[in-house]
C-alpha cells in the first residue's frame, strides 16, 4: 500500500515537472518570439490597429452544375443556351456567337428577378442544356453563376472549365 | 498495464515519434518566424480569435513551435516539449473543426500562407493528420519515462554523481 502510495506521488510529481517545464518553455519561447520581433525586419505592432482583409470564398450555394472542356461539342449545338458571366465591357469584345451577358458580380448577387427572365428565355428558346462561362479565374463566375442559376430549379446546367479565355485559345487554334 | 508501461522499447519509439514531431514543428515554424504578418492573416482568417490577440499569437507561437520541435528532437526536456505540442495540436484540431464547421474554404496556414491554398487546403484529412500528431506527442509525454537524448544522458550523469 506504501508502495503503491509512494510511485502514485512520484508519477504526480513526474506530471507537475512536466507541467511547469511545459508553461516555461512556452513562456521563454513567446518572450523570445516578442524580442526578435522588435528588432524583425517584417516585425508587427502587437495589436494589428485594424481589421484584416480575409478574402476567403463562402460556402458555394445553390444547384449542382457540370463541367464542360472548352472543346466539348455540345457547345456549338443549336439546342444550347450560352450564357456569358463576364462582364459587358469584355463580353462587348469576344464572346461565343449566340451567348447572352448576365455578368455575375461576387459582392452584388444576381438579382432573382433578373434570375427568373433568364429561365423565361430559356424556356422560350427550346434550349436543352445551360451552358455559362466566366472569366475561368478560380473561384470562376461561370461556375458561380452556373450554381445560382440551377438553385432557381433550372435544370441540366453546365460551366466551361477554364472559362472565356479557354474558349477563345480553342475558337483561335481552330 | 504495468508492464507495457515499463517496456524498454517505448524509449526507441518515442525517439522516433520525437525525431519526426520534431522536424515537422522545425519545418513548419520556419515561414511563420521569416513572415508574422502572413502568419497573422492566416490566423485572421479561421476568424476565432478577436483581432487584439490576433498579432500576439503570430510573434509568440512559432517560436513556441520551434522550442518544442529543437527539444524534442535534441532529447533535453522532451516530455515537457511534447505536452507543449500536445497542447498546440488540441488548438489546432479545435481550430480547425471550427473552420470547418463555418464552411471556410482555406489553407490551413500549417507550413505556408493562404497564398499557399491549393497545397495545404482545410479538410477531414487535415484534422486526422492533427489528430495523429496529438497521439504521438501523447505518447511521448506517456511513455518516454527517460527520453535517449540529453535527458538520459543527464540522469546517467546523475546516477553516476550519486
Amino acid at each position: 500500500m506504501s508502495m503503491r502510495a509512494k510511485k502514485g506521488s512520484s508519477f504526480g510529481g513526474t506530471c507537475l515537472v512536466c507541467l511547469r517545464d511545459a508553461a516555461l518553455i512556452s513562456t521563454l519561447a513567446s518572450v523570445l518570439g516578442l524580442m526578435v520581433n522588435l528588432v524583425h525586419p517584417e516585425g508587427i505592432s502587437l495589436v494589428a490597429q485594424q481589421e484584416y482583409q480575409t478574402m476567403v470564398p463562402c460556402p458555394v450555394f445553390g444547384g449542382e452544375v457540370q463541367k464542360l472542356t472548352p472543346h466539348d461539342p455540345s457547345l456549338v449545338k443549336k439546342t444550347t443556351f450560352l450564357i456569358d458571366a463576364r462582364e459587358a465591357s469584355v463580353f462587348d469584345d469576344w464572346s461565343l456567337r449566340g451567348a447572352v451577358n448576365v455578368t455575375f458580380d461576387y459582392l452584388d448577387p444576381t438579382p432573382p428577378e433578373v434570375i427568373l427572365e433568364l429561365a423565361q428565355k430559356i424556356a422560350s428558346s427550346r434550349a436543352q442544356r445551360v451552358v455559362v462561362f466566366g472569366d475561368g479565374a478560380r473561384p470562376d463566375t461561370g461556375e458561380q453563376l452556373g450554381r445560382d442559376i440551377a438553385g432557381h430549379g433550372i435544370k441540366n446546367v453546365h460551366y466551361v472549365e477554364g472559362g472565356a479565355p479557354a474558349l477563345r485559345a480553342q475558337k483561335e487554334k481552330l | 498495464m504495468n508492464r507495457f508501461y515499463q517496456w524498454p522499447g517505448h524509449g526507441w519509439l518515442a525517439l522516433a515519434a520525437r525525431w519526426y514531431l520534431g522536424w515537422v514543428f522545425l519545418f513548419a515554424c520556419f515561414h511563420k518566424i521569416l513572415h508574422p504578418a502572413s502568419f497573422a492573416l492566416d490566423i485572421a482568417t479561421y476568424d476565432i480569435l478577436p483581432l487584439s490577440l490576433v498579432n500576439l499569437m503570430a510573434i509568440m507561437l512559432p517560436w513556441a513551435e520551434l522550442a518544442a520541435g529543437l527539444l524534442l528532437v535534441l532529447g533535453w526536456r522532451a516530455r515537457a516539449a511534447a505536452l507543449v505540442v500536445a497542447g498546440m495540436m488540441v488548438m489546432f484540431v479545435v481550430s480547425l473543426l471550427l473552420a470547418l464547421n463555418a464552411g471556410l474554404d482555406m489553407s490551413c496556414g500549417c507550413f505556408a500562407s493562404q497564398a499557399a491554398q491549393d497545397q495545404d487546403p482545410i479538410n477531414g484529412m487535415t484534422v486526422l493528420r492533427d489528430l495523429g500528431w496529438l497521439a504521438l506527442a501523447l505518447y511521448v509525454v506517456i511513455f518516454d519515462r527517460v527520453p535517449l537524448g540529453i535527458d538520459r544522458l543527464r540522469k546517467q550523469r546523475s546516477e553516476k554523481d550519486v
